[in-house]
Protein backbone atom coordinates (compact mmCIF):
# COMPACT_ATOMS: atom_id res chain seq x y z
CA UNK A 1 0.00 0.00 0.00
CA UNK A 2 2.80 2.57 -1.03
CA UNK A 3 2.24 5.82 -2.53
CA UNK A 4 3.57 5.40 -5.47
CA UNK A 5 1.48 2.42 -6.34
CA UNK A 6 -1.52 4.23 -5.51
CA UNK A 7 -0.48 6.90 -7.85
CA UNK A 8 0.65 5.09 -10.79
CA UNK A 9 -0.93 1.94 -10.75
CA UNK A 10 -5.08 1.77 -10.68
CA UNK A 11 -5.88 5.81 -10.63
CA UNK A 12 -3.93 5.73 -14.26
CA UNK A 13 -5.73 2.44 -15.74
CA UNK A 14 -8.91 3.60 -14.89
CA UNK A 15 -8.34 7.12 -16.50
CA UNK A 16 -6.86 5.37 -19.39
CA UNK A 17 -10.00 3.34 -19.71
CA UNK A 18 -12.27 6.50 -19.18
CA UNK A 19 -10.13 8.21 -22.07
CA UNK A 20 -10.53 5.29 -24.01
CA UNK A 21 -14.52 4.97 -23.36
CA UNK A 22 -14.39 9.02 -24.38
CA UNK A 23 -13.12 8.92 -27.66
CA UNK A 24 -14.85 5.50 -28.43
CA UNK A 25 -17.48 7.00 -30.22
CA UNK A 26 -14.99 8.25 -33.41
CA UNK A 27 -13.44 4.77 -33.08
CA UNK A 28 -16.19 2.64 -33.06
CA UNK A 29 -19.45 1.64 -35.25
CA UNK A 30 -22.23 3.29 -33.79
CA UNK A 31 -24.02 0.01 -33.33
CA UNK A 32 -21.14 -1.00 -30.58
CA UNK A 33 -21.44 2.22 -29.12
CA UNK A 34 -25.50 2.53 -28.64
CA UNK A 35 -26.24 -0.68 -28.56
CA UNK A 36 -23.31 -2.98 -26.91
CA UNK A 37 -21.66 -0.22 -24.97
CA UNK A 38 -24.64 1.44 -23.39
CA UNK A 39 -26.40 -1.47 -22.71
CA UNK A 40 -22.76 -2.70 -20.83
CA UNK A 41 -22.84 0.84 -18.74
CA UNK A 42 -26.06 0.22 -18.00
CA UNK A 43 -26.58 -3.06 -17.13
CA UNK A 44 -22.80 -2.53 -15.37
CA UNK A 45 -23.94 -0.01 -13.37
CA UNK A 46 -27.17 -1.97 -12.07
CA UNK A 47 -24.59 -4.88 -11.48
CA UNK A 48 -22.52 -2.64 -9.30
CA UNK A 49 -24.79 -2.05 -7.01
CA UNK A 50 -25.09 -5.87 -6.11
CA UNK A 51 -21.34 -6.20 -5.91
CA UNK A 52 -21.30 -2.89 -3.55
CA UNK A 53 -23.62 -4.46 -1.37
CA UNK A 54 -22.07 -7.94 -1.53
CA UNK A 55 -18.35 -6.54 -0.65
CA UNK A 56 -18.90 -4.51 1.36
CA UNK A 57 -22.09 -5.24 3.57
CA UNK A 58 -21.71 -9.16 2.60
CA UNK A 59 -25.65 -8.93 1.45
CA UNK A 60 -26.18 -10.77 -1.87
CA UNK A 61 -29.07 -9.08 -2.83
CA UNK A 62 -31.68 -10.11 -5.71
CA UNK A 63 -33.32 -7.17 -5.37
CA UNK A 64 -31.08 -4.55 -7.45
CA UNK A 65 -33.79 -5.49 -10.70
CA UNK A 66 -36.37 -4.51 -8.96
CA UNK A 67 -35.13 -1.02 -8.39
CA UNK A 68 -34.02 -0.80 -11.89
CA UNK A 69 -37.80 -1.37 -12.63
CA UNK A 70 -39.03 0.41 -9.94
CA UNK A 71 -37.72 3.67 -11.62
CA UNK A 72 -38.05 2.63 -15.04
CA UNK A 73 -42.28 2.54 -14.68
CA UNK A 74 -42.30 5.50 -12.26
CA UNK A 75 -40.37 7.62 -14.72
CA UNK A 76 -42.51 6.02 -17.65
CA UNK A 77 -45.85 6.48 -15.93
CA UNK A 78 -45.05 10.09 -14.77
CA UNK A 79 -43.78 11.62 -18.25
CA UNK A 80 -46.13 10.04 -20.85
CA UNK A 81 -49.29 11.87 -20.98
CA UNK A 82 -52.53 11.33 -22.67
CA UNK A 83 -53.10 7.98 -24.63
CA UNK A 84 -50.35 5.99 -23.53
CA UNK A 85 -49.63 3.09 -21.28
CA UNK A 86 -49.83 3.68 -17.01
CA UNK A 87 -51.22 7.06 -15.19
CA UNK A 88 -50.01 9.50 -17.65
CA UNK A 89 -49.66 12.17 -15.59
CA UNK A 90 -47.84 13.88 -18.29
CA UNK A 91 -44.90 15.61 -16.17
CA UNK A 92 -42.29 17.27 -17.22
CA UNK A 93 -39.45 14.87 -18.12
CA UNK A 94 -36.83 15.85 -15.42
CA UNK A 95 -39.72 16.45 -12.62
CA UNK A 96 -40.48 12.77 -13.81
CA UNK A 97 -37.10 11.86 -12.95
CA UNK A 98 -37.35 13.16 -9.76
CA UNK A 99 -40.06 11.02 -9.27
CA UNK A 100 -38.80 8.11 -10.11
CA UNK A 101 -35.67 8.30 -8.04
CA UNK A 102 -37.68 9.67 -4.83
CA UNK A 103 -39.82 6.57 -5.28
CA UNK A 104 -37.41 3.92 -5.88
CA UNK A 105 -35.36 5.26 -2.96
CA UNK A 106 -38.30 4.72 -0.53
CA UNK A 107 -39.58 1.64 -1.71
CA UNK A 108 -35.52 0.98 -1.18
CA UNK A 109 -35.28 2.36 2.52
CA UNK A 110 -38.69 0.03 3.36
CA UNK A 111 -37.55 -3.03 1.13
CA UNK A 112 -34.16 -2.47 3.20
CA UNK A 113 -35.64 -2.08 6.32
CA UNK A 114 -37.53 -5.16 6.50
CA UNK A 115 -34.28 -7.25 5.18
CA UNK A 116 -32.07 -5.69 7.63
CA UNK A 117 -32.51 -8.25 10.17
CA UNK A 118 -31.69 -10.88 7.86
CA UNK A 119 -28.35 -12.56 6.80
CA UNK A 120 -26.79 -14.54 4.20
CA UNK A 121 -29.43 -16.97 2.50
CA UNK A 122 -32.13 -15.41 4.64
CA UNK A 123 -31.09 -12.12 3.32
CA UNK A 124 -31.07 -13.57 -0.66
CA UNK A 125 -34.38 -15.34 0.03
CA UNK A 126 -36.02 -12.69 1.25
CA UNK A 127 -34.73 -9.87 -1.58
CA UNK A 128 -35.94 -12.70 -3.54
CA UNK A 129 -39.60 -12.39 -2.59
CA UNK A 130 -38.88 -8.94 -2.69
CA UNK A 131 -38.01 -9.53 -6.60
CA UNK A 132 -40.57 -11.83 -7.11
CA UNK A 133 -43.51 -9.76 -5.35
CA UNK A 134 -42.20 -6.50 -7.21
CA UNK A 135 -43.09 -8.19 -10.93
CA UNK A 136 -46.32 -9.58 -9.67
CA UNK A 137 -47.52 -6.33 -8.53
CA UNK A 138 -45.84 -4.22 -11.91
CA UNK A 139 -48.10 -7.40 -13.79
CA UNK A 140 -50.83 -7.02 -12.33
CA UNK A 141 -51.54 -3.85 -11.32
CA UNK A 142 -52.06 -2.92 -14.71
CA UNK A 143 -53.06 1.19 -14.52
CA UNK A 144 -49.25 1.50 -13.61
CA UNK A 145 -47.54 -0.52 -15.69
CA UNK A 146 -49.29 -0.53 -18.84
CA UNK A 147 -51.28 -3.78 -20.34
CA UNK A 148 -48.19 -4.95 -21.81
CA UNK A 149 -46.08 -2.49 -20.58
CA UNK A 150 -45.06 1.10 -21.03
CA UNK A 151 -44.55 2.11 -24.62
CA UNK A 152 -43.19 4.84 -26.39
CA UNK A 153 -41.45 6.23 -23.94
CA UNK A 154 -38.95 9.40 -24.60
CA UNK A 155 -35.71 10.52 -22.76
CA UNK A 156 -35.28 14.28 -21.91
CA UNK A 157 -34.06 16.39 -24.51
CA UNK A 158 -30.77 16.67 -23.20
CA UNK A 159 -30.30 13.12 -23.64
CA UNK A 160 -31.49 12.98 -27.32
CA UNK A 161 -28.94 11.47 -29.22
CA UNK A 162 -28.06 8.47 -28.50
CA UNK A 163 -24.45 9.06 -28.11
CA UNK A 164 -25.32 11.22 -25.35
CA UNK A 165 -26.75 8.50 -23.62
CA UNK A 166 -24.23 6.29 -23.82
CA UNK A 167 -21.77 9.66 -22.39
CA UNK A 168 -24.42 9.37 -19.37
CA UNK A 169 -23.99 5.96 -18.74
CA UNK A 170 -20.14 6.79 -19.17
CA UNK A 171 -20.88 9.33 -16.58
CA UNK A 172 -23.06 7.69 -14.20
CA UNK A 173 -20.64 4.70 -14.15
CA UNK A 174 -17.47 6.06 -13.49
CA UNK A 175 -19.26 8.15 -10.68
CA UNK A 176 -20.29 5.03 -9.10
CA UNK A 177 -17.20 3.18 -9.60
CA UNK A 178 -15.42 6.06 -7.89
CA UNK A 179 -17.90 6.97 -5.80
CA UNK A 180 -18.25 3.48 -4.29
CA UNK A 181 -14.34 2.66 -3.88
CA UNK A 182 -13.79 5.56 -2.52
CA UNK A 183 -17.11 4.98 0.34
CA UNK A 184 -14.27 1.93 1.43
CA UNK A 185 -11.88 4.52 3.29
CA UNK A 186 -15.23 6.84 4.95
CA UNK A 187 -16.88 6.31 8.33
CA UNK A 188 -19.70 4.57 6.84
CA UNK A 189 -17.92 2.28 4.57
CA UNK A 190 -15.54 0.85 7.28
CA UNK A 191 -18.59 0.60 9.24
CA UNK A 192 -19.84 -1.44 6.91
CA UNK A 193 -17.47 -3.41 6.35
CA UNK A 194 -17.38 -3.97 9.69
CA UNK A 195 -21.13 -5.50 9.82
CA UNK A 196 -20.29 -7.70 6.76
CA UNK A 197 -17.30 -9.01 8.97
CA UNK A 198 -19.00 -9.51 12.49
CA UNK A 199 -22.26 -7.68 12.87
CA UNK A 200 -22.23 -9.05 16.58
CA UNK A 201 -19.17 -7.21 17.71
CA UNK A 202 -20.35 -3.92 16.01
CA UNK A 203 -23.11 -3.82 17.85
CA UNK A 204 -21.21 -4.22 21.10
CA UNK A 205 -18.71 -1.08 20.08
CA UNK A 206 -22.27 0.77 19.52
CA UNK A 207 -23.15 0.36 16.02
CA UNK A 208 -26.69 0.35 15.21
CA UNK A 209 -26.17 -2.50 12.43
CA UNK A 210 -29.92 -2.79 11.00
CA UNK A 211 -29.67 0.80 10.20
CA UNK A 212 -26.66 0.49 8.61
CA UNK A 213 -27.84 -2.30 6.28
CA UNK A 214 -30.51 -0.28 5.44
CA UNK A 215 -28.09 2.84 4.79
CA UNK A 216 -26.11 0.63 1.85
CA UNK A 217 -29.35 -0.94 0.86
CA UNK A 218 -30.94 2.78 0.42
CA UNK A 219 -27.76 3.41 -1.31
CA UNK A 220 -27.57 0.52 -4.23
CA UNK A 221 -31.33 1.20 -4.59
CA UNK A 222 -30.67 4.99 -5.63
CA UNK A 223 -27.76 4.15 -7.56
CA UNK A 224 -29.76 0.95 -9.48
CA UNK A 225 -32.74 3.41 -9.94
CA UNK A 226 -30.53 5.56 -12.03
CA UNK A 227 -29.25 2.51 -14.15
CA UNK A 228 -33.16 1.76 -13.97
CA UNK A 229 -33.80 5.54 -15.71
CA UNK A 230 -31.42 4.94 -18.45
CA UNK A 231 -32.46 1.70 -19.43
CA UNK A 232 -35.80 3.09 -20.05
CA UNK A 233 -34.52 5.30 -22.06
CA UNK A 234 -32.49 3.55 -23.90
CA UNK A 235 -35.14 0.67 -24.59
CA UNK A 236 -37.85 3.36 -24.88
CA UNK A 237 -40.51 0.93 -22.62
CA UNK A 238 -40.41 -1.21 -19.64
CA UNK A 239 -42.51 -4.24 -18.90
CA UNK A 240 -42.96 -6.70 -16.33
CA UNK A 241 -41.65 -9.25 -17.72
CA UNK A 242 -38.41 -7.16 -17.66
CA UNK A 243 -38.08 -7.38 -14.18
CA UNK A 244 -39.20 -11.08 -13.52
CA UNK A 245 -37.35 -13.53 -11.99
CA UNK A 246 -35.21 -15.04 -14.99
CA UNK A 247 -33.71 -11.22 -15.69
CA UNK A 248 -33.55 -11.00 -12.35
CA UNK A 249 -30.79 -13.91 -12.25
CA UNK A 250 -29.12 -12.39 -14.80
CA UNK A 251 -28.16 -9.63 -13.31
CA UNK A 252 -27.00 -11.51 -10.41
CA UNK A 253 -25.01 -13.85 -12.94
CA UNK A 254 -22.93 -10.56 -14.55
CA UNK A 255 -22.31 -9.50 -11.24
CA UNK A 256 -21.41 -13.35 -10.49
CA UNK A 257 -19.36 -13.70 -14.23
CA UNK A 258 -17.31 -10.50 -13.42
CA UNK A 259 -16.64 -11.43 -9.96
CA UNK A 260 -18.93 -10.89 -7.35
CA UNK A 261 -16.03 -9.47 -5.22
CA UNK A 262 -15.08 -6.21 -7.43
CA UNK A 263 -16.49 -3.72 -8.89
CA UNK A 264 -15.10 -3.41 -11.83
CA UNK A 265 -16.19 -7.23 -12.41
CA UNK A 266 -19.57 -5.60 -12.14
CA UNK A 267 -19.01 -3.94 -15.69
CA UNK A 268 -17.19 -6.71 -17.24
CA UNK A 269 -19.09 -8.90 -16.65
CA UNK A 270 -21.92 -6.92 -18.34
CA UNK A 271 -19.88 -6.39 -21.24
CA UNK A 272 -19.20 -10.21 -21.54
CA UNK A 273 -22.71 -10.65 -21.53
CA UNK A 274 -23.46 -7.99 -24.10
CA UNK A 275 -21.16 -9.22 -26.54
CA UNK A 276 -22.43 -12.93 -25.95
CA UNK A 277 -25.97 -11.90 -26.31
CA UNK A 278 -25.53 -9.34 -29.53
CA UNK A 279 -22.90 -11.44 -31.21
CA UNK A 280 -23.47 -15.57 -30.33
CA UNK A 281 -25.70 -16.07 -32.33
CA UNK A 282 -24.94 -14.29 -35.16
CA UNK A 283 -21.63 -16.69 -35.39
CA UNK A 284 -21.69 -18.85 -38.32
CA UNK A 285 -22.83 -22.09 -38.19
CA UNK A 286 -23.87 -21.93 -34.51
CA UNK A 287 -27.31 -22.94 -35.30
CA UNK A 288 -25.70 -26.52 -37.24
CA UNK A 289 -24.05 -27.40 -33.58
CA UNK A 290 -27.10 -27.02 -31.65
CA UNK A 291 -27.42 -23.15 -30.35
CA UNK A 292 -30.85 -21.84 -31.20
CA UNK A 293 -32.83 -18.73 -29.57
CA UNK A 294 -34.05 -21.31 -27.39
CA UNK A 295 -31.01 -22.70 -26.39
CA UNK A 296 -29.42 -19.66 -25.86
CA UNK A 297 -29.88 -19.76 -21.90
CA UNK A 298 -27.83 -22.91 -21.96
CA UNK A 299 -24.64 -21.27 -23.27
CA UNK A 300 -24.65 -18.47 -21.28
CA UNK A 301 -25.09 -21.22 -18.28
CA UNK A 302 -22.27 -23.27 -19.38
CA UNK A 303 -19.87 -19.97 -19.84
CA UNK A 304 -20.78 -18.98 -16.58
CA UNK A 305 -20.28 -22.66 -15.29
CA UNK A 306 -16.58 -22.38 -17.05
CA UNK A 307 -15.77 -18.81 -15.66
CA UNK A 308 -16.53 -20.19 -12.21
CA UNK A 309 -14.61 -23.79 -12.44
CA UNK A 310 -11.60 -21.64 -13.84
CA UNK A 311 -11.80 -18.96 -11.45
CA UNK A 312 -14.67 -18.79 -8.25
CA UNK A 313 -13.61 -15.10 -8.13
CA UNK A 314 -15.30 -14.51 -12.07
CA UNK A 315 -13.54 -12.97 -15.00
CA UNK A 316 -11.57 -10.24 -12.27
CA UNK A 317 -10.15 -13.12 -10.58
CA UNK A 318 -9.20 -14.82 -13.69
CA UNK A 319 -7.27 -11.40 -14.76
CA UNK A 320 -5.84 -10.83 -11.52
CA UNK A 321 -3.67 -14.69 -12.41
CA UNK A 322 -2.74 -13.45 -15.34
CA UNK A 323 1.19 -12.59 -15.35
CA UNK A 324 0.30 -8.86 -14.78
CA UNK A 325 0.05 -10.25 -10.59
CA UNK A 326 3.19 -10.58 -10.07
CA UNK A 327 4.52 -7.01 -11.19
CA UNK A 328 0.95 -5.16 -9.10
CA UNK A 329 2.73 -7.08 -6.15
CA UNK A 330 6.03 -5.57 -6.55
CA UNK A 331 4.55 -2.47 -6.55
CA UNK A 332 2.81 -3.24 -3.52
CA UNK A 333 -0.03 -5.03 -4.33
CA UNK A 334 -3.33 -4.35 -4.76
CA UNK A 335 -6.37 -4.78 -2.75
CA UNK A 336 -9.46 -3.59 -5.33
CA UNK B 1 -21.35 3.63 47.53
CA UNK B 2 -22.95 2.09 44.80
CA UNK B 3 -22.12 -0.76 42.58
CA UNK B 4 -20.94 -0.38 39.02
CA UNK B 5 -22.51 -3.48 37.66
CA UNK B 6 -25.28 -5.71 39.61
CA UNK B 7 -26.14 -8.47 38.57
CA UNK B 8 -29.22 -9.78 40.40
CA UNK B 9 -30.29 -13.74 40.06
CA UNK B 10 -28.71 -14.16 36.61
CA UNK B 11 -30.05 -17.13 34.79
CA UNK B 12 -29.16 -18.01 31.49
CA UNK B 13 -30.56 -21.32 29.76
CA UNK B 14 -29.35 -22.58 26.25
CA UNK B 15 -32.47 -25.02 25.87
CA UNK B 16 -32.18 -27.50 28.07
CA UNK B 17 -28.84 -26.17 29.07
CA UNK B 18 -28.65 -23.81 31.94
CA UNK B 19 -25.37 -22.26 31.68
CA UNK B 20 -25.83 -19.55 34.56
CA UNK B 21 -28.15 -20.90 38.26
CA UNK B 22 -28.91 -17.12 39.45
CA UNK B 23 -25.70 -15.41 39.93
CA UNK B 24 -25.38 -12.52 41.90
CA UNK B 25 -22.46 -10.54 41.68
CA UNK B 26 -21.24 -6.58 42.60
CA UNK B 27 -18.83 -4.72 41.34
CA UNK B 28 -17.48 -1.48 42.58
CA UNK B 29 -16.23 1.24 41.10
CA UNK B 30 -12.57 0.87 40.08
CA UNK B 31 -12.50 -2.75 41.47
CA UNK B 32 -10.06 -5.41 39.48
CA UNK B 33 -12.02 -8.70 39.55
CA UNK B 34 -11.11 -12.05 38.44
CA UNK B 35 -13.67 -14.88 37.49
CA UNK B 36 -11.88 -18.09 37.28
CA UNK B 37 -13.50 -21.72 36.88
CA UNK B 38 -13.46 -24.64 34.51
CA UNK B 39 -14.05 -24.95 30.91
CA UNK B 40 -17.87 -24.34 30.37
CA UNK B 41 -18.47 -23.11 34.24
CA UNK B 42 -20.53 -19.99 32.41
CA UNK B 43 -17.66 -17.26 32.84
CA UNK B 44 -18.14 -15.89 29.13
CA UNK B 45 -21.49 -16.56 29.34
CA UNK B 46 -21.49 -13.93 32.29
CA UNK B 47 -19.90 -11.13 30.45
CA UNK B 48 -22.02 -11.97 27.52
CA UNK B 49 -25.29 -10.85 29.97
CA UNK B 50 -23.19 -8.12 31.55
CA UNK B 51 -22.24 -6.99 27.75
CA UNK B 52 -25.43 -7.06 26.09
CA UNK B 53 -25.06 -10.25 23.55
CA UNK B 54 -27.09 -12.23 25.30
CA UNK B 55 -30.53 -11.14 27.29
CA UNK B 56 -30.82 -13.27 30.60
CA UNK B 57 -33.59 -15.84 30.78
CA UNK B 58 -34.34 -14.47 34.39
CA UNK B 59 -32.67 -11.45 36.64
CA UNK B 60 -31.64 -8.15 36.27
CA UNK B 61 -28.51 -6.45 35.17
CA UNK B 62 -28.12 -2.77 36.44
CA UNK B 63 -24.74 -0.83 35.30
CA UNK B 64 -24.24 2.51 36.50
CA UNK B 65 -28.00 2.59 37.96
CA UNK B 66 -29.67 1.66 34.31
CA UNK B 67 -31.41 -1.27 34.18
CA UNK B 68 -29.98 -2.71 31.10
CA UNK B 69 -31.48 -6.15 31.50
CA UNK B 70 -33.17 -6.04 27.87
CA UNK B 71 -30.96 -3.48 26.25
CA UNK B 72 -29.14 -4.60 23.49
CA UNK B 73 -24.97 -4.28 23.52
CA UNK B 74 -25.26 -0.86 21.11
CA UNK B 75 -26.03 1.15 24.27
CA UNK B 76 -23.27 -0.17 26.58
CA UNK B 77 -20.80 1.92 24.72
CA UNK B 78 -22.14 4.75 25.77
CA UNK B 79 -22.75 3.71 29.09
CA UNK B 80 -19.09 3.54 29.20
CA UNK B 81 -18.62 -0.01 28.84
CA UNK B 82 -16.26 -1.87 26.60
CA UNK B 83 -15.04 -5.64 26.14
CA UNK B 84 -12.75 -8.07 24.43
CA UNK B 85 -13.97 -11.20 23.48
CA UNK B 86 -12.38 -14.70 24.49
CA UNK B 87 -11.74 -15.94 20.46
CA UNK B 88 -10.51 -12.72 18.89
CA UNK B 89 -12.54 -11.38 16.70
CA UNK B 90 -11.61 -8.17 14.97
CA UNK B 91 -12.58 -7.16 11.51
CA UNK B 92 -10.61 -9.91 9.53
CA UNK B 93 -11.22 -7.86 6.39
CA UNK B 94 -9.90 -4.23 7.99
CA UNK B 95 -6.49 -2.94 8.61
CA UNK B 96 -6.00 -3.11 12.02
CA UNK B 97 -5.79 1.02 11.96
CA UNK B 98 -9.34 0.68 10.95
CA UNK B 99 -10.63 -1.84 13.26
CA UNK B 100 -9.56 0.29 15.91
CA UNK B 101 -10.78 3.22 14.11
CA UNK B 102 -14.13 1.43 14.33
CA UNK B 103 -13.84 1.02 18.14
CA UNK B 104 -14.05 4.86 18.39
CA UNK B 105 -16.42 5.61 15.97
CA UNK B 106 -18.83 3.14 17.22
CA UNK B 107 -18.08 4.69 20.75
CA UNK B 108 -18.47 8.52 19.11
CA UNK B 109 -21.75 7.67 17.48
CA UNK B 110 -19.77 8.93 14.56
CA UNK B 111 -20.23 6.86 11.40
CA UNK B 112 -22.62 7.83 8.87
CA UNK B 113 -20.61 9.88 6.69
CA UNK B 114 -20.32 9.06 3.29
CA UNK B 115 -17.00 11.19 2.76
CA UNK B 116 -13.83 11.40 5.05
CA UNK B 117 -13.90 14.01 7.76
CA UNK B 118 -11.27 16.21 10.03
CA UNK B 119 -12.86 13.77 12.88
CA UNK B 120 -11.92 10.64 11.06
CA UNK B 121 -7.98 11.63 10.03
CA UNK B 122 -8.38 12.31 13.81
CA UNK B 123 -9.56 9.21 15.12
CA UNK B 124 -7.27 7.77 12.71
CA UNK B 125 -4.06 9.18 14.45
CA UNK B 126 -5.56 8.61 18.13
CA UNK B 127 -6.21 4.60 16.61
CA UNK B 128 -2.35 4.78 15.97
CA UNK B 129 -1.55 5.97 19.46
CA UNK B 130 -3.60 3.10 20.74
CA UNK B 131 -1.77 0.48 18.62
CA UNK B 132 1.25 1.96 20.28
CA UNK B 133 0.36 1.29 23.49
CA UNK B 134 -0.59 -2.75 22.90
CA UNK B 135 3.16 -2.83 20.42
CA UNK B 136 1.15 -3.15 17.57
CA UNK B 137 2.15 0.01 15.56
CA UNK B 138 4.27 -1.74 13.29
CA UNK B 139 1.52 -3.50 11.95
CA UNK B 140 -0.92 -0.43 11.58
CA UNK B 141 -1.66 -1.26 7.75
CA UNK B 142 -1.73 -4.82 8.33
CA UNK B 143 -5.07 -6.91 7.89
CA UNK B 144 -6.62 -7.82 10.87
CA UNK B 145 -7.23 -11.46 9.50
CA UNK B 146 -3.54 -11.85 8.40
CA UNK B 147 -1.88 -11.21 11.93
CA UNK B 148 -0.13 -13.72 14.19
CA UNK B 149 -2.61 -15.01 17.21
CA UNK B 150 -0.55 -13.06 19.80
CA UNK B 151 -1.28 -9.31 18.02
CA UNK B 152 -4.95 -10.08 17.25
CA UNK B 153 -5.50 -10.47 21.10
CA UNK B 154 -3.53 -7.53 21.64
CA UNK B 155 -5.52 -6.07 18.66
CA UNK B 156 -8.42 -7.19 20.78
CA UNK B 157 -7.26 -5.69 23.75
CA UNK B 158 -6.47 -1.99 21.56
CA UNK B 159 -10.47 -2.31 20.78
CA UNK B 160 -11.19 -2.10 24.47
CA UNK B 161 -8.85 0.50 26.00
CA UNK B 162 -9.57 2.51 22.96
CA UNK B 163 -12.12 4.84 23.87
CA UNK B 164 -11.02 4.47 27.64
CA UNK B 165 -13.89 2.79 29.46
CA UNK B 166 -14.90 2.95 32.62
CA UNK B 167 -15.61 -0.44 32.75
CA UNK B 168 -13.86 -3.13 30.66
CA UNK B 169 -14.46 -6.62 30.54
CA UNK B 170 -11.55 -9.16 29.28
CA UNK B 171 -11.80 -12.70 28.24
CA UNK B 172 -8.86 -14.61 28.86
CA UNK B 173 -6.74 -11.61 27.30
CA UNK B 174 -3.49 -13.56 28.28
CA UNK B 175 -4.74 -16.89 26.50
CA UNK B 176 -2.29 -18.03 23.89
CA UNK B 177 0.30 -16.32 24.57
CA UNK B 178 3.46 -16.30 25.05
CA UNK B 179 5.59 -15.91 28.22
CA UNK B 180 7.07 -12.20 27.38
CA UNK B 181 3.82 -11.35 25.97
CA UNK B 182 1.96 -12.10 29.33
CA UNK B 183 4.30 -10.10 31.20
CA UNK B 184 3.71 -7.51 28.99
CA UNK B 185 -0.04 -7.80 29.29
CA UNK B 186 0.10 -7.93 33.06
CA UNK B 187 2.34 -4.22 33.10
CA UNK B 188 -0.48 -2.94 30.59
CA UNK B 189 -3.04 -3.77 33.19
CA UNK B 190 -1.23 -2.61 36.04
CA UNK B 191 -0.80 0.72 34.37
CA UNK B 192 -4.85 1.23 33.78
CA UNK B 193 -6.08 4.25 35.67
CA UNK B 194 -7.94 3.56 39.07
CA UNK B 195 -10.65 4.49 38.38
CA UNK B 196 -11.03 2.01 36.05
CA UNK B 197 -13.04 -0.80 36.70
CA UNK B 198 -12.10 -4.48 35.70
CA UNK B 199 -13.47 -7.61 35.54
CA UNK B 200 -10.97 -10.65 34.15
CA UNK B 201 -11.62 -13.83 33.04
CA UNK B 202 -8.38 -15.70 33.09
CA UNK B 203 -6.88 -19.33 33.07
CA UNK B 204 -3.62 -18.29 33.99
CA UNK B 205 -3.99 -18.43 37.81
CA UNK B 206 -0.70 -16.61 37.65
CA UNK B 207 -1.85 -13.49 35.54
CA UNK B 208 -5.07 -13.87 37.39
CA UNK B 209 -3.98 -13.24 40.61
CA UNK B 210 -1.53 -10.50 39.99
CA UNK B 211 -4.14 -7.81 38.65
CA UNK B 212 -7.43 -8.85 40.84
CA UNK B 213 -7.90 -7.54 44.59
CA UNK B 214 -10.91 -10.10 44.60
CA UNK B 215 -11.61 -13.64 42.95
CA UNK B 216 -14.68 -15.23 41.88
CA UNK B 217 -14.75 -19.39 41.53
CA UNK B 218 -17.68 -20.63 39.29
CA UNK B 219 -18.23 -23.73 38.36
CA UNK B 220 -21.73 -25.36 36.59
CA UNK B 221 -23.04 -21.69 36.46
CA UNK B 222 -22.53 -20.80 39.88
CA UNK B 223 -20.46 -18.86 41.72
CA UNK B 224 -18.87 -20.91 44.28
CA UNK B 225 -16.29 -18.86 46.46
CA UNK B 226 -15.16 -15.32 46.37
CA UNK B 227 -12.44 -13.95 47.95
CA UNK B 228 -9.17 -12.20 47.35
CA UNK B 229 -6.29 -13.80 45.75
CA UNK B 230 -4.94 -15.29 48.78
CA UNK B 231 -7.79 -16.89 50.38
CA UNK B 232 -8.87 -18.09 46.85
CA UNK B 233 -5.73 -19.70 46.60
CA UNK B 234 -5.77 -21.24 49.97
CA UNK B 235 -9.48 -22.87 49.26
CA UNK B 236 -9.05 -26.92 49.79
CA UNK B 237 -12.62 -26.75 47.76
CA UNK B 238 -11.36 -24.68 44.94
CA UNK B 239 -8.03 -26.58 44.41
CA UNK B 240 -10.35 -29.73 43.63
CA UNK B 241 -13.06 -28.00 41.31
CA UNK B 242 -10.72 -25.98 39.45
CA UNK B 243 -6.96 -26.36 40.24
CA UNK B 244 -7.91 -29.78 39.91
CA UNK B 245 -9.51 -29.75 36.50
CA UNK B 246 -6.95 -27.68 35.05
CA UNK B 247 -4.52 -30.48 36.07
CA UNK B 248 -6.56 -33.45 34.70
N1 LIG C 1 -24.66 -19.62 22.47
C1 LIG C 1 -24.69 -20.80 23.15
N2 LIG C 1 -25.59 -21.75 22.80
C2 LIG C 1 -25.64 -22.90 23.47
N3 LIG C 1 -24.86 -23.22 24.49
C3 LIG C 1 -23.94 -22.33 24.88
C4 LIG C 1 -23.81 -21.07 24.23
N4 LIG C 1 -22.81 -20.37 24.82
C5 LIG C 1 -22.35 -21.17 25.80
N5 LIG C 1 -23.03 -22.33 25.85
C6 LIG C 1 -22.82 -23.40 26.82
O1 LIG C 1 -22.94 -22.84 28.09
C7 LIG C 1 -21.97 -23.38 28.97
C8 LIG C 1 -21.13 -22.27 29.55
O2 LIG C 1 -20.35 -21.74 28.50
P1 LIG C 1 -19.34 -20.55 28.71
O3 LIG C 1 -18.81 -20.22 27.36
O4 LIG C 1 -20.00 -19.46 29.46
O5 LIG C 1 -18.22 -21.24 29.57
P2 LIG C 1 -16.83 -20.66 30.05
O6 LIG C 1 -16.83 -20.70 31.53
O7 LIG C 1 -16.55 -19.37 29.41
O8 LIG C 1 -15.85 -21.78 29.51
P3 LIG C 1 -14.40 -21.65 28.84
O9 LIG C 1 -13.42 -21.59 29.96
O10 LIG C 1 -14.25 -22.92 28.07
O11 LIG C 1 -14.39 -20.45 28.01
C9 LIG C 1 -21.17 -24.38 28.16
O12 LIG C 1 -21.67 -25.65 28.41
C10 LIG C 1 -21.42 -23.97 26.75
O13 LIG C 1 -21.36 -25.09 25.90
MG1 LIG D 1 -15.23 -18.67 28.08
Amino acid sequence: MNLRARLTGEPLALAGLVLFLILLPSLATAFFVNFVMTQTLILGLAAATIVFLSRYGGMTSLAQLLMFGIAGFMFGNAALDGGARGLNLGWHPWAAVGFAIVVTTLAAVVLGAIASRTTGIYFLMLTLVYGVIGYFVFAQIVEISGPGGITSIQRPDLLGPPVRLYYAGLLLSVLAYVGFRALRRTAFGLALQGVRDDPVRMASLGFNVPLHRTLAFVLAGFVAGLAGLLNVWWNGQIDPASISIGPTLILLIIAVIGGISSLEGAWLGAFVYVLVFTYLRDLPLVDRIGITEARFNTVIGVIVLAIMVLSPEGLTGIARRLPVRTIRKELGGTRA
Amino acid sequence: MASVVEIREVTVAFGGLRALRGVDLDIAQGERLAVIGPNGAGKTTLFNVIAGDIAPTTGTVVIRGQDCTRRPSRHRPRLGLARTYQKARAFAGLTVRENIYLALAGHRGRHRALWRTPADRAMGDEAADVADRVWLSGQLDELAGELAHGQRRQLELAMAIATRPDVMLLDEPASGLSRGERERLVELLESFDDRLTLLLIEHDMDVAFRIAQRVVVMADGEQVMAGTPDEVRADPHVHRIYLGTEAA
